[in-house]
């Protein structure tokens, strides 16, 4: 069997893996049965290993490293972002039951990679041989992964708080215990987070419930991972700087894709701030994340399926 | 920092206008489409500026409020840094309220105490203060979140006027040069395309490049491979200072000047003869045009000689074979093959007479023009034009097929000649300056280095007060962090143990740790 060959039947057996860790994860949240937690994460795991592999094998068929088109890029994408999951929310955050929208992402990305970007593996134009090329491609899908995984936490934190106020105005409309004496505290909305860097863990402290983790927690989960990737984004934009001036000549020339990915940029450093502003915390800094993810995404396919650009080679 | 952010917003709503309108700058052939297509629209958005967005009035505009507003907020907030710096932390009374706190007794005496447990905070990179009785400390950590911060903002500035400055002053275009010619940095020695910056003096350095050799090398497939000029550079007087090579992904700087590889093509030494004199000597630069399946390889170079001195006028239109071999397996297979070898190189002519109406060479306007004859001409031959027969000159390596009619023996002399003596190549340079790029570099590497800071970093604060009671020394020590409470929470242990390590302390503790952060 060929390199080529091996990379398209892993990708696929990653793809069908990470199908079948959604379903159990999504098993998970609905039933809280253990086995099914660990049956997602076990299959996860073999997901992640079969993508490493197909992308392993894909630089042995192309004789390059595998990250020069779109379909490559989408495959690393979907690793990366399951990878951090798998390794910082399940391992260091403790959070279990988020598993199904991340593994519903990487599944989203590779099918997109094998309906519309793929290619075989072949040779690089001349232009893209430069190991800025290395580090700029691996920066940008790393960041992206990291700021995707936190648009996701993202969207899950607006539908739980959602729930979550729905709840408090369910306590409102009902009499107050009399034990209490007093109504329930429903001024005090659900999305104010008094400490934005307090660690994650503390939030889940309260007694597991059906359902979503809190959404103080998901917040967190959020922010850091929106923290971690913006920094990388920056850089990756930065080495695509230099690499353009090399290339092109210019460090910056309102390319679609450097326009775009300025634009991102822009978005998520508003989001920061938001975050450390008193009253644009919560929501209103969530819709901004929001709004980031939107922007990722013309940056990351829009711009090289619509606009015409000098990236247009990523196709 | 609220209006600075509103006024980022707008730049980057800007850039998503300015990303989906086409743009004149880039492709002002779109531009032109649009204005056609839409006329209302096009005209509104041409007189808004929104077909050359980076370029407009308004978005200098918001870029100048940016920074203005990024000034007035740094410029306090730098004075309070550097106010705090240069205070020293504040003593506390109430240790027990604290986040973290630990009470031990140790084994030496107060003041023996404190002044060891300075030494252990600065040894972690505390700011200490004593209290003024002799029985206390107070710590500080953490100065690199709000310098970070500083620096990256501080450095965005830079950026911004570094970017602008670059921009402004500098300017950017394309030479084309062929195999043996030199070119002079002039403004009009460039291809028609120079960009000069809106600050710019119009001075231009006067350095030469003198094209050696240019190389382009394939894989077997037809792919790119690599381009490189083999160049010798040139000072304002035109006296060589050195040889380089100009490849992709390797420019080359001379002279305040960066020079990128950018293109390549065709330029067949082409001879016209007449009336005893020689019409036109040199190379013709051929320009090959991708088709519609985009294999600009495959497709032929287009030139034109005009003889405009002639009466009446003539042009001669020409399309170069560089490549017989892989031209005819084309013919044969119906699919384009890429010519990226010299293999019996051939080109095809048209002779037109009537008036030229565009001096250029990028093209030739025939309406006032009548076809007079066509043939070939192969490398080292001379043709006759007028009649379409050749003069002199061997088959050599041309395929069989290809039509070569020899001018009949005592024929009159031609009155118009043609010969290619030799096929060149030529390279297309981009040569830029913007004198403010290490400048920019440093800026974004400055932005970088205090995002990074500013985020990973945290500020802290640790109080140890030391007292002597009946059985001994009690030494309480307590603290907070602002940021990253959960790191703090894993620092202030280790801490404690170094405090206790260093005072001997731990006989008899009464250990309250306090509740941990909410």
């Amino acid at each position: 069997m060929t390199a080529a060959r091996l990379s398209s039947d892993l990708f696929n057996a990653a793809l069908f893996a990470y199908i079948a860790a959604m379903v159990l994860s999504f098993a998970y949240l609905a039933f809280r049965k253990r086995p099914f937690h660990v049956a997602a994460l076990t299959v996860g795991w073999i997901g992640v290993s079969a993508n490493i592999g197909s992308i392993v094998a894909r630089g042995v068929a192309a004789h390059r490293t595998p990250w020069g088109n779109m379909y490559e890029f989408s495959s690393l994408l979907a690793c990366l972002v399951v990878l951090a999951y798998l390794v910082l929310v399940e391992g260091r955050y403790k959070v279990q039951t988020v598993g199904g929208f991340v593994f519903a992402f990487a599944i989203f990305t590779m099918a997109l990679a094998t309906s519309f970007f793929y290619v075989g593996p072949t040779d690089l134009l001349p232009a893209l041989n430069s190991y800025w090329r290395q580090i700029h491609v691996t920066s940008m899908i790393v960041a992206t992964s990291l700021l995707a995984t936190g648009c996701v936490f993202t969207i899950l934190y607006l539908v739980k708080v959602r729930s979550e106020r729905r709840e408090v105005s369910v306590l409102r409309s009902q009499d107050p215990p009399p034990i209490l004496g007093g109504s329930v505290d429903a001024d005090a909305p659900p999305d104010y987070v008094p400490g934005a860097d307090e660690p994650v863990g503390a939030a889940t402290s309260p007694a597991p419930r059906r359902g979503l983790p809190p959404s103080a927690t998901l917040d967190r989960l959020a922010y850091r991972f929106i923290q971690f990737g913006f920094p990388i984004w920056t850089f990756g934009v930065m080495c695509g700087a230099i690499w353009a001036q090399q290339t092109w000549g210019r460090y910056w020339g309102w390319d679609p894709k450097e326009t775009w990915s300025f634009i991102t940029w822009v978005i998520f450093a508003c989001y920061l701030h938001a975050r450390a502003t008193a009253g644009w915390r919560g929501t209103k800094a969530a819709g901004i994340a929001l709004v980031g993810f939107v922007s990722l995404f013309v940056t990351y396919y829009a711009v090289n399926l619509w606009i015409a650009g000098l990236h247009t080679y990523a196709k | 920092m609220r209006t600075a952010l509103v006024l980022l917003g707008l730049l980057a709503l800007a850039s998503a206008v300015g990303s989906l309108l086409p743009q004149i700058p880039n492709s002002p052939e779109r531009v032109g489409a649009y204005l056609v297509d839409h006329p209302f629209w096009g005209q509104l958005f041409l007189r808004g500026g929104f077909f050359d967005v980076f370029g407009s009035w308004w978005f200098s505009l918001v870029t100048a409020l940016l920074f203005v507003s990024l000034v007035a907020c740094l410029i306090p907030r730098s004075r309070a840094m550097l106010r705090a710096i240069r205070q020293r932390p504040v003593q506390a009374k109430e240790l027990e309220a604290l986040p973290h706190h630990v009470a031990f007794e140790v084994a030496v005496p107060p003041e023996v105490a404190v002044e060891r447990a300075q030494r252990v905070l600065r040894r972690r990179m505390y700011r200490v203060a004593a209290a003024p009785d002799g029985r206390g400390v107070a710590a500080e950590k953490g100065v690199l979140r709000e310098t970070g911060s500083l620096t990256f903002h501080w450095a965005f500035l830079l950026l911004l006027i570094a970017v602008v400055i670059g921009k402004g002053t500098g300017y950017t275009g394309h030479a084309t040069i062929v195999e043996g010619q030199t070119w002079t940095d002039a403004a009009f020695n460039y291809d028609g395309d120079l960009r000069t910056g809106r600050f710019s003096s119009g001075q231009h350095t006067g350095a030469g490049i003198h094209l050696i050799d240019f190389e382009d090398r394939f894989r077997t497939s037809g792919i790119p491979m690599d381009f490189a000029s083999e160049v010798e550079l040139l000072d304002a007087n035109g006296n060589p200072v050195r040889r380089d090579e100009v490849r992709i992904n390797h420019p080359v700087g001379f002279d305040g000047l960066r020079i990128f590889q950018y293109g390549f093509g065709w330029a067949p030494i082409v001879v016209v003869r007449g009336g005893g004199a020689t019409l036109s000597d040199g190379p013709v630069v051929m320009v090959q045009d991708a088709g519609a399946d985009g294999n600009q390889l495959a497709a032929p170079g287009e030139g034109f000689v005009k003889l405009p001195t002639l009466r009446p006028q003539y042009a001669i239109s020409l399309e170069l074979i560089p490549d017989s071999t892989a031209f005819i397996q084309s013919l044969i297979s119906g699919v384009p093959q890429p010519m990226t070898q010299v293999r019996a190189p051939f080109m095809r002519y048209t002779l037109w007479q009537g008036r030229i109406l565009d001096p250029s060479l990028n093209g030739l306007d025939t309406r006032l023009m009548h076809k007079v004859s066509t043939g070939i001409v192969g490398r080292g031959w001379t043709v006759d034009v007028e009649h379409g027969c050749v003069v002199s000159g061997t088959s050599g390596a041309l395929p069989k097929g290809l039509a070569r009619t020899v001018c009949p023996a005592g024929a009159p002399a031609p009155a118009l000649t043609l010969s290619f003596p030799e096929l060149r190549q030529y390279t297309r340079l981009q040569v830029s300056k913007d004198p403010t790029v290490p400048f920019v570099l440093g800026a974004a590497i400055l932005i970088l280095l205090g995002l990074v800071a500013a985020m990973y970093s945290s500020r802290r604060k640790v109080w140890v007060r030391a007292e002597a009671r009946e059985e001994g020394t009690v030494l309480q020590v307590g603290g907070y962090a602002l940021q990253r409470k959960d790191r703090f929470e894993e620092e202030f242990p280790k801490l404690v143990a170094d405090l206790r390590a260093a005072t001997g302390g731990g006989r008899r503790e009464r250990e309250r740790e306090g509740a941990a952060a909410r």
